[in-house]
């Protein structure tokens, strides 16, 4: 009986449910059904909704969003965004939108999307738009070749500049151990036996972030070649090159001789930065954005050095590692207010450069901002230092997602964290390394 | 009863609903995949049709033997601790006269409960090779033996094991414990009249009366080892380097990070065959005959 | 006949009493370790609540293992508004239940005509529903994705509900299988003498013999839809179909994570699940001592 009565149960819980789904999916009809109306109505009084797909999760990429939204609605009132936010998911779910014709009408796409949503017709041209808008005559002439993309076109409205990665160093630390802040190859291979004695982590990375990785091994890499990772992106030389080996070489010298802290490739950011803001690491190495939060946490204490260079190439002071590539704000070709949407973006892609102006101390941005614009604090020491130098660096590279090869980004990514473990051999780097390249060229 | 057990228009009614619905949702897109293997594609365009070579190179791609590896070392670490432990837990929590059965009936299952997310968050804190908690034990324990846990290439597959053998000890736990419960009780009373000890019986009785479901909980354990994914994208991401990459990694990787969709099925595809291959090889080892009380 | 399982089991004392202090030193070691893996089983809980009280210093580096130092009932409150919770919940709930139900009612009438009927290509239909154990779900979300677009399912409840019981009816069939193959013959042959039909039998006789199964699985498959991140996160679009896994997602940037504020979200979407497997474990615990007085 008991049976009878649970089954009836489950029973009149499916059918409950069902109805329930039922509705649910009218009611989604409905709505969908006067979504359209309006956009049959397209007069300038309607309100248009546009959907965005973008990162919205942190103060860094919520605060020029919100920012963004509030100058939209000043200077288009008519419209609004329906904000979908981006998942951590290597860019699957934005894959799928494109594969099943759902192409939110703006999002954000990197450098190697670009080049797959090109090739399927799922990003729409924004030569025009970009002339039109006059965003293009608001470009530094080093920001160029963030909207302008190989083949002469723009597909997306960047924002961001051309970011350096720096190595932050605690002053204090390096006095009262008397190690000298390294500026060769030596130097730095000397402070770090120093520092391992003293129970100093020399170098703290959050090294379970690939990216990462790959800045360590593209900043020792520019010692020697200029060019980089992204020389071997752009098709040009070998993994199997002097630089590129012995730079292998020497970062896993130094790995082994302790120059991470234990678990490295299992830190997160939260837990290497805690590493160098209590004093527990000397160096810390991270994009230029974290001026404003080490500035922070250690004061006058913390600085950035210019990477040591090698005997091999004493001139490589000036080569940076990091830089910009093409990637920001797209619009989909599939979008009924594709016109509307292109400006938008190129609107909201201003509004965050504004913003990371004003709010975060930031800079390196993609386009030229209005003088008259002050931002709410002085600018960090560090940051000083940067402005000061940036028109004598001579060169820069790319970071891992300004990397055009996909690819090629994921073996560089994967090699270059393996090569931040003492069991793995620079041989192996350099093998795997020139395999994937080979591959590419197939 | 034989026409009773034949009843064609029966057998339609209990069978086509579910063979449909599991045709078009999971054997549809399941061709899909074995088709896009034989091509070059990134997902989005046409693509092009290349034979055997995404194959080919699988075979040369030092990823794939690792993915293969560490598939096989999953698989086998379930399959000892899940069953080995899951047997022993469910044998004390089915003894009457095990104190607090019902509170370890509960709690055994637990961490099935949690997600996911939860457990990997937790056991990365205690691995930690900087902060973490079994370094700390070790070092009280006035031990030499801090381990870079999840940085080693050879450790870190093996710790991923271990989390989800710990998280899903509960299924396997849970269907061993109802196995042994849906025994009948003669066959004690049988064991009993012989003078066999506790031990004795379950390895005589119990035990082969389980094979079902033992059975179900091999390909379970041995299939879920292959198929091992959420444990190395939230843990380690497959580092340190390539070192814990499984094939659904690997799969995830070359379709998701690398835009090689193409590449990324030819490695589902063999993972698909390989699972399939364990399925039917248990099936036909462990007793096939219909058991009768 | 619940007490003369005791009996039963009691009367093994005097042939146990031979070895006894053997015996006493492996059970004090062997009940020493049911009661550590029960507490390496329940900390988890634990830490996940004092975790949701803290900030990210506390959680990795400062203090990972011991309760909050200060209650950060801040993080409560942004998991609260920043997430639209009751919306996402009754999202969960309705997709979770409407999984269970479908699940159960395909797989337990397939897996009986697997199991006991008798008919050409049985075993093969077995084992092509049970691939849907092994397929790497990443694999197929491109084309379920296409799928569900074609079947005009897209951000409707049906277009998680659908997916969700394919992919479980092949664990659920398996299962039900293993308990199926392991009753006996007789109880259909008496009915069938009796004059019943199948459908008769199959919901009279059979089913009520698959409650401990059924039970079992009704908790797996909820925990499975009430958990699942992948294919919700690819196939809903829509922020009012959104279910609570989708929700951690508003904490997790690019680089970096409020985990604290997901912990407390953590805390809040697990309850419920404890709340099910705690109900429905008990139904099995006594569908399991009537089941066994049954065939007894």
């Amino acid at each position: 009986m008991k049976t009878k009565k649970l089954i009836s149960l489950l029973l009149i819980a499916a059918l409950l449910v069902f109805s329930l789904a039922g509705c649910g999916s009218k009611t989604n009809e409905e709505t969908a059904g006067t979504g359209e109306n309006v956009t049959n109505a397209d007069t300038k009084d309607e309100i248009i909704t546009l959907k965005i797909y973008a990162q919205y999760s942190d103060d860094d990429t919520k605060i020029p969003y919100d920012y963004a939204v509030e100058e939209l609605k000043k200077a288009y009132p008519n419209v609004r965004l329906e904000l979908d936010i981006q998942a951590q998911d290597d860019g699957q779910k934005l894959q799928t939108y494109a594969a099943t014709g759902n192409l939110p009408d703006i999002f954000q796409v990197g450098t190697s999307q670009i080049k797959a949503f090109k090739e399927s017709g799922n990003i729409l041209v924004l030569d025009d738009y970009a002339k039109s808008t006059g965003f293009d005559k608001k470009l530094h002439q080093s920001t160029q070749s963030l909207l302008w993309t190989e083949d002469g076109h723009a597909y997306a409205f960047p924002y961001a500049g051309n970011e350096l990665v720096l190595m932050y160093y605690n002053k204090d630390l390096f006095e009262k151990h008397g190690v000298k802040v390294p500026e060769t190859y030596d130097e730095l291979k000397e402070a770090v036996v120093k520092f391992k004695e003293v129970g100093i982590v020399p170098l703290s990375i959050f090294a379970k972030e690939k990216w990462i990785t790959t800045a360590l091994y593209d900043v020792f890499a520019t010692r020697l070649d200029a060019g980089g990772i992204k020389k071997l992106d752009e098709g040009k030389g070998s993994a199997t090159e002097d630089a590129y080996v012995t730079a292998a070489e020497k970062l896993h010298e130094l790995v082994n001789l302790g120059l991470l802290p234990s678990g490295a490739t299992n830190m997160n950011y939260d837990q290497a930065a805690s590493l160098f803001y209590e004093e527990k690491a000397a160096m810390f190495i991270n994009g230029q954005w974290e001026i404003q939060a080490s500035t922070e946490k250690l004061g006058d204490k913390v600085d950035w050095m210019f990477y040591p260079t090698f005997n091999e190439n004493p001139d490589a002071k000036y080569a940076f590692s990091g830089g910009g590539a093409p990637g920001g704000y797209a619009v989909s070709p599939h979008s009924k207010h594709k016109d509307l949407a292109a400006e938008v973006a190129a609107f909201i892609s201003e509004k965050y450069c504004e913003a990371k102006y004003l709010f975060r101390a930031n800079p390196l941005l993609a386009i030229q901002l209005d003088p008259s614009l002050q931002p709410a604090e002085k600018f960090p020491p560090m940051m000083e230092k940067l402005a000061n130098e940036l028109p004598n660096i001579t060169s820069t590279t790319a970071f891992a997602w300004g990397l055009t090869e996909p690819k090629y980004k994921v073996a560089i990514e994967d090699q270059s964290q393996f090569l931040l473990t003492p069991k793995y051999s620079p041989k192996e780097f350099i093998t795997e390394l020139d395999k994937a390249l080979k591959n590419l060229k197939n | 009863m034989e026409r009773f057990f034949s009843n064609k228009k029966a057998i339609a009614i209990f069978v086509l609903p579910t063979l449909i619905l599991f045709t078009i949702i999971v054997f549809y897109p399941l061709i899909q995949i074995f088709i896009k293997s034989f091509y070059s594609w990134n997902g989005l365009s046409k693509g092009t049709f290349i034979g055997f070579k995404n194959y080919l190179r699988l075979f040369e791609d030092t990823t794939f033997k690792i993915s293969i590896k560490n598939g096989l070392i999953f698989a086998l670490f379930l399959t000892i601790y899940q069953i080995g432990l899951g047997t022993v837990l469910a044998f004390a929590a089915s003894n009457v006269k095990t104190k607090g059965r019902n509170f370890f009936r509960i709690v055994y299952f637990l961490p099935v409960v949690l997600s996911v997310t939860v457990v990997c968050q937790l056991w990365l804190s205690v691995f930690n090779s900087e902060y973490g908690l079994l370094n700390k034990i070790f070092q009280i324990m006035g031990m030499d033996f801090m381990q870079d846990w999840l940085s080693d290439r050879n450790k870190a597959i093996y710790v991923l094991a271990f989390v989800n053998a710990w998280q899903y000890l509960g299924y396997q736990f849970a269907l061993i414990l109802a196995g042994i419960k849906s025994i009948p009780n003669h066959y004690y009373e049988a064991a009993q009249i012989d003078g066999a000890s506790p031990l004795k019986a379950h390895l005589k009785i119990t035990i082969p009366m389980l094979s079902e479901t033992y059975r179900f909980c091999l390909v379970l354990a041995i299939t879920g080892g292959l198929n091992a994914f959420t444990q190395m994208f939230i843990m380690t991401g497959g580092g340190p380097g390539t070192s814990s990459y499984t094939l659904t990694y690997m799969m995830y990787s070359s379709s998701f990070r690398a835009g090689e969709y193409g590449y990324g099925m030819a490695a589902a595809s063999f993972l698909v065959l390989e699972c399939l291959i364990a399925t039917i090889v248990i099936n036909r080892l462990v007793a096939r005959e219909r058991i009768v009380y | 006949m619940e007490s003369s399982v005791k009996q039963i089991k009691n009367s093994k004392i005097p042939i146990n009493k031979r070895r006894k202090p053997n015996l006493n030193i492996t059970n004090i070691i062997f009940k020493g370790f049911l009661w550590i893996y029960a507490t390496l089983s329940l900390y988890p809980i634990v830490w996940m609540f004092f975790y949701s009280f803290k900030n990210n210093d506390e959680i990795f580096v400062s203090n990972p293992f011991g309760p909050p130092t200060t209650l950060r009932f801040e993080n409560y409150v942004s998991a609260l508004t920043q997430y639209n919770v009751p919306k996402y919940f009754l999202n969960s709930v309705i997709v979770s239940l409407a999984t269970v139900c479908l699940t159960i009612f395909l797989s337990t009438m397939f897996s009986y005509a697997t199991a006991r009927m008798r008919w050409k290509g049985q075993n093969f239909f077995r084992i092509f529903v049970s691939i849907g154990m092994f397929i790497p779900v990443q694999a197929i979300l491109i084309p379920l994705a296409i799928l569900v677009r074609d079947l005009n399912l897209s951000n409707k409840y049906l277009s998680l509900i659908i997916p969700y019981t394919a992919f479980n009816i092949a664990f659920s069939s398996m299962v039900l299988y293993g308990f199926l193959r392991s009753i006996p013959m007789e109880l259909e042959e008496a009915a069938c003498i009796d004059g019943a039909g199948i459908f008769t039998t199959f919901f009279k006789i059979i089913l009520p013999n698959l409650k401990p199964a059924v039970a079992t699985l009704a908790i797996f498959n909820f925990l499975q839809a009430w958990n699942e991140f992948p294919i919700a996160l690819i196939l809903i679009t829509e922020n009012s179909m959104k279910t609570l896994p989708l929700g951690l997602l508003f904490f997790q940037g690019q680089f970096t994570t409020d985990w604290g504020a997901m912990g407390a979200a953590m805390v809040i979407a697990s309850l419920p699940t404890i709340l099910f497997y705690i109900f429905f474990s008990n139904q099995v615990e006594k569908a399991l001592t009537i089941g066994g007085a049954v065939k007894g």
